[in-house]
């Protein structure tokens, strides 16, 4: 039987790409990073951080609103851009039991941190980041990296990197419109 | 056909694996080889050291305008024998990104040098010896930023014997000092 070398060549190439990115994600489930792509539809791994004027912030308590998780740092750009959106719609969404947490992953002073807080008029909670944290929402090796969080604290989507204002409306609105806190209502 | 179909549906789920997986899956920043650099005791010699950004990202200058930004830095471990004196960082570029058009970020694309000046002591015995160090970056796209980085950085350093110096005092006897 005669074979398309051509085709042969397409399949090898084919295998060895999976062989690659196969050894790499192992690698990197054995780095720890197991968590990742298992937490959309599961309870949002609970923490327990602190603000920047040193109180502490329960995931947990938050449950029955829905809640808006940014992970940024205060050298990152695009995290920036997002920051004047988040406060609009902590503003906008917030009377109907919507919070936006921001976790600073950042070597910066936590004086740097609230100054660029400040400067940037944020009004929702600043948290400082832990690395363990970010582990637990499977390595946030992106910034920003965003994830939305139902009422009744599962995790409901995940967005890396800048995206659209409306993608975050869409997911607030999801958000805010799932759980079974939201049935209970009606 | 069937084996084009089952391909194509291979890179999908390759290409699916990838989403869960972002950001860069390797290095951003990369070192050349650097040649042995040769320097006789006690003389200066520069040492060239050329990094690569992959294509599509930037990192930060070593003197970013902006507040917040981290800049690249090479740290090297400075030996018993041989003094680090200077390290001069190439002007990086002024660029607008998407996620802030309005606004110029100086930062290293593509190829970049670095150069080390080297001053070995004159005590210090000839031979190659092995320098290390770390080049710290933060790298980011036009979508996201990923946390610092510490890409590790060595390069050979060959010791050569300086000259004698010339001879100010009369000849002496060779058994002067036996």
């Amino acid at each position: 039987m005669k074979r398309n070398p051509l085709i042969l060549f397409f399949v090898a190439a084919i295998v060895a790409v999976m062989l690659f990115t196969g050894i790499r994600v192992a690698r990197n489930n054995r780095a720890g990073n197991s968590g990742k792509g298992q937490l959309i539809g599961n309870l949002a791994p609970d923490f327990d951080l602190q603000t920047l004027d040193g109180k502490d912030v329960k995931l947990s308590d938050l449950r029955g609103k829905a809640v808006l998780l940014n992970f940024w740092a205060t050298y990152c750009g695009p995290c920036k851009v997002e920051m004047p959106w988040f406060v609009e719609l902590q503003k906008e969404y917030g009377p109907q039991g919507f919070q936006i947490i921001g976790v600073a992953m950042d070597d910066a002073s936590t004086e740097d941190i609230a100054k660029f807080a400040k400067d940037m008029g944020v009004n929702y909670p600043i948290l400082l980041g832990k690395e363990s944290v970010g582990e637990s929402y499977g390595g946030v090796s992106v910034l920003p990296t965003t994830f939305f969080v139902d009422r009744d604290g599962k995790v409901i989507a995940r967005e890396f990197g800048l995206q659209s204002r409306s993608v975050f409306v869409d997911h607030i609105k999801k958000a805010l419109s799932q759980g079974q806190a939201v049935q209970a209502r009606r | 056909m069937k084996i084009l179909l089952a391909s194509s549906l291979c890179l999908m789920s390759v290409w699916a694996w990838a989403q869960d997986n972002p950001g860069p899956q390797t290095s951003v920043v990369k070192m050349a080889p650097v040649a042995t650099v040769t320097a006789v005791q006690g003389k200066p010699a520069t040492v060239s050291l050329l990094f690569r950004v992959a294509n599509g990202y930037h990192i930060n200058s070593n003197q970013p305008k902006a507040e917040y930004l981290i800049p690249t830095v090479l740290k090297v471990e400075a030996t018993t024998d041989i003094v680090i004196r200077k390290t001069t960082y190439p002007e990086g570029k002024d660029m607008s990104f998407a996620f802030a058009p309005d606004e110029k970020l100086n930062v290293y694309t593509g190829d970049f040098k670095i150069d080390v000046l080297v001053r070995p002591l004159m005590s210090v015995q000839t031979g190659k010896y092995v320098v290390r160090g770390t080049l710290k970056y933060q790298a980011c796209d036009n979508q996201a930023c990923y946390p610092p980085k510490q890409l590790p950085v060595s390069f050979d350093v060959k010791i050569a014997k300086a000259a004698a110096p010339p001879h100010r005092n009369p000849a002496q006897s060779p058994d002067v000092h036996q």
